[in-house]
């Protein structure tokens, strides 16, 4: 054994043990972060399985045949159907009978359905019988499709039961009110889980880095002793504390804009990266953002950051130094990395009330939001966000501006200083 | 006689603690005036109070007739505060940090250009002016900051622990500089010490603080004559019931 190697190993443990960024970065945020996403994934899961049961399937029977009615009684088995006939697909989304059953996905069984079912059943293997899946965009994250499979999942059983392939489905999607053939939910989801990954994990190392800045702004003040003296300069100490965010805000502004033109040329490469034959253009879906969507989009990401900022700033004000800053900046990282994550597994339009609006409640989930919602087209959503963060923001600015504008900004470090010498 | 600072029964609480308890002193204008105590004593409180940092429980403080309290801006644009453990920043050069904070005090150019000018000639350091203030040594960065204390000619220079933690050789120039320049451009100075022979040296007034209350006041001579005593030190020994 090498000689001292204990006791410098004990030392050194010690150290990091009683480091307040260690203990918070490494064990305790970990230990918050994943049972936290754990539970939130857990719920959201069961209830979108709960939600898909309950789901009522549109089944719009064009053929009215008796194999029809078999195959209706069969998937009404495993699923709430409710059938409608002589309509055409796009009358059933032009008259917003989806809405109406309270469904997002349809079923047309054409007409010859039943008497192709009879030949291949006679004898004619070659002859299948053909259904038309039609299921809504909602974008959504990786989990938001977990009610789609059903009804895939009872054609093959009822095939399983009748004759090996004998019905055979196509998938369209409805991207905002309009059939798009041949383009599957699924495909589409796999897609655009590129899409709910890169947003979310970009956002989570923007924020943190430039929460890091700003604490560090104030606190090298402290560190470096520079702060008592420049609050004794003639400036008005709102000054001080918007020089100091001003800055960060450049910082930031470059970033939302470089976070931007990341994003656009990531979706960009989704659609020219898949071959022509078969390809899902995106561009062509309508499913990558307008001028106004990214302009939406760039401000929630810009008013999201200022916030964080602020926050930060507000934070490194308690602390003595930049360690400390970082260390105090890192109990916000919850509230960062636990919305980012959860939205990339789930579209918050399907999650139950209670956890959408504890979601939306928290700032930093307002950019990934905004992410999903400007490729929809719901801008509405995006805009309650942006005027909820900025208020959000408002808020915090007056915190740090009162917090500048009184001794608190140097007796918070007294008071920590008094509790460490009781305790000695 | 003009009154450079009135202290008026000034308390200062932090939660349980008395920092300053009914402190009064009257500083004239154009003198050195020294707080002298140990740590704790409540210097750097009254120099932070006076220097619109910190806000009195109660009691009345002005300067020049000012109230720290209701007008701050105004007590900032007359007053130069040098912190004890004050530092200047980093990557900035030594003539970035003055001409940085002479531009709060003036927008002028010319102004600008005296005082960056003044700050030199005070300073010494020439042209280690140019460098990153990372790169000064204590002793320099020191230096640095008294003459960005003493620049703009203030009418009144607080200065805590002056020449604190400074070799012999940058203790003396600290020092010398004080004492001259305050003179020649008739600066008043508030500063505190532990270092008696600093205190004797330079101050004209001396007043002795414990636990949060000024137990002696007058000029050095007189003080160490009345109490029979070589030193401050020993001044405060006796006054405080240590000898």
């Amino acid at each position: 054994m090498l000689e001292g190697f204990a006791t410098i190993i004990v030392k050194e443990l010690k150290e990091l043990i009683r480091d307040p960024k260690i203990l918070v970065g490494m064990i305790v945020l970990p230990l918050i972060i994943f049972p936290v996403l754990g539970l939130v994934l857990g719920y959201a899961v069961e209830s979108a399985q709960e939600q898909a049961q309950r789901a009522t399937l549109l089944v719009v029977n064009n053929d009215g045949g008796n194999w029809s009615q078999t195959f209706i009684d069969y998937v009404n088995r495993t699923m709430n159907v409710a059938v409608i006939s002589d309509k055409n697909p796009k009358q059933v989304v032009s008259q917003n009978l989806l809405s109406d059953y309270n469904s997002t996905q349809f079923v047309e069984i054409p007409v010859g359905f039943s008497q192709n079912m009879t030949q291949h059943t006679s004898g004619n293997p070659t002859i299948t019988a053909l259904v038309n899946v039609y299921g809504v965009f909602q974008g959504g994250g990786i989990l938001s499709n977990i009610g789609s499979t059903g009804f895939i999942s009872a054609v093959n059983s009822f095939n399983r039961a009748v004759a090996p392939d004998v019905v055979y489905t196509t998938q369209s999607t409805v991207i905002k009110g309009e059939i798009q053939q041949g383009v599957a939910p699924t495909t589409l989801s796999g897609l655009l889980i590129s899409q709910s990954i890169a947003l979310p994990t970009t956002l989570m190392i923007m924020l943190t880095y430039a929460m890091q800045i700003a604490a560090t702004s104030v606190a090298m003040e402290k560190e470096e002793k520079t702060l008592e003296t420049l609050l004794t300069m003639p400036v008005d100490r709102f000054a001080i504390l918007m020089g100091k965010l001003s800055s960060t805000i450049i910082v930031a502004g470059v970033a939302s804009i470089a976070v931007l033109f990341g994003y656009n040329y990531m979706l960009g490469s989704i659609t020219l990266g898949i071959p022509t034959a078969g390809s899902v253009d995106l561009v062509a879906l309508g499913l990558v953002p307008s001028a106004l969507g990214y302009a939406l989009l760039g401000i929630s990401l810009f008013i999201t950051l200022l916030s964080a900022l602020a926050l930060a700033v507000i934070m490194s004000a308690f602390s003595e130094n930049v360690r400390g800053a970082q260390a105090l900046v890192g109990y916000l990282y919850p509230l960062i990395y636990v919305p980012a994550l959860a939205l990339i597994y789930l579209d918050i339009n399907t999650l139950p009330l209670a956890l959408k609006a504890i979601l939306f409640a928290i700032p930093y989930s307002q950019p990934i939001i905004a992410s999903k919602s400007v490729v929809l087209g719901d801008y509405t959503t995006v805009i309650i966000g942006i005027i909820y963060v900025a208020a959000f923001t408002l808020v915090i600015m007056y915190v740090a501006s009162r917090l500048f504008a009184t001794e608190k900004i140097l007796t918070a470090k007294l008071r920590f200083k008094r509790r460490k010498s009781k305790k000695a | 006689m003009t009154l450079a600072v009135k202290a008026k029964s000034v308390v200062k609480q932090f939660g349980n603690i008395r920092a300053l308890d009914e402190l009064s002193f009257l500083i004239k204008h154009g003198e050195i005036y020294g707080l002298i105590g140990p740590n704790g004593a409540g210097k750097t409180t009254t120099l932070r109070i006076i220097c619109t940092l910190l806000l009195p429980t109660s009691g009345s403080i002005r300067v020049f007739g000012l109230d720290p309290v209701t007008q701050a801006k105004e007590v900032r644009k007359i007053i130069s505060y040098l912190p004890e453990e004050a530092g200047a920043y980093p990557n900035l050069s030594g003539k970035e940090y003055l001409e940085f904070m002479a531009k709060f005090n003036t927008k002028n150019q010319n102004e600008l250009r005296k005082s960056i000018t003044e700050a030199a000639k005070i300073s010494g350091l020439n042209e280690r002016l140019r460098d990153k203030a990372k790169t000064y040594s204590k002793g320099m960065k020191r230096r640095l900051l008294v003459a960005r204390a003493l620049m703009t000619r203030p009418r009144l220079a607080v200065l805590d622990e002056p020449a604190s933690g400074l070799d012999v050789l940058h203790a003396y120039h600290v020092r010398e500089i004080i004492k001259t320049y305050v003179k020649e451009h008739d600066v008043t100075v508030l500063l505190s010490s532990h270092n008696m022979l600093e205190v004797d040296y330079l101050c004209d007034r001396v007043a002795l603080l414990d636990k949060g209350k000024i137990v002696v006041e007058g000029k050095p001579d007189e003080l160490k004559q009345t109490y029979k005593s070589e030193n401050l030190e020993e001044v405060f020994a006796k006054v405080v019931g240590y000898a």
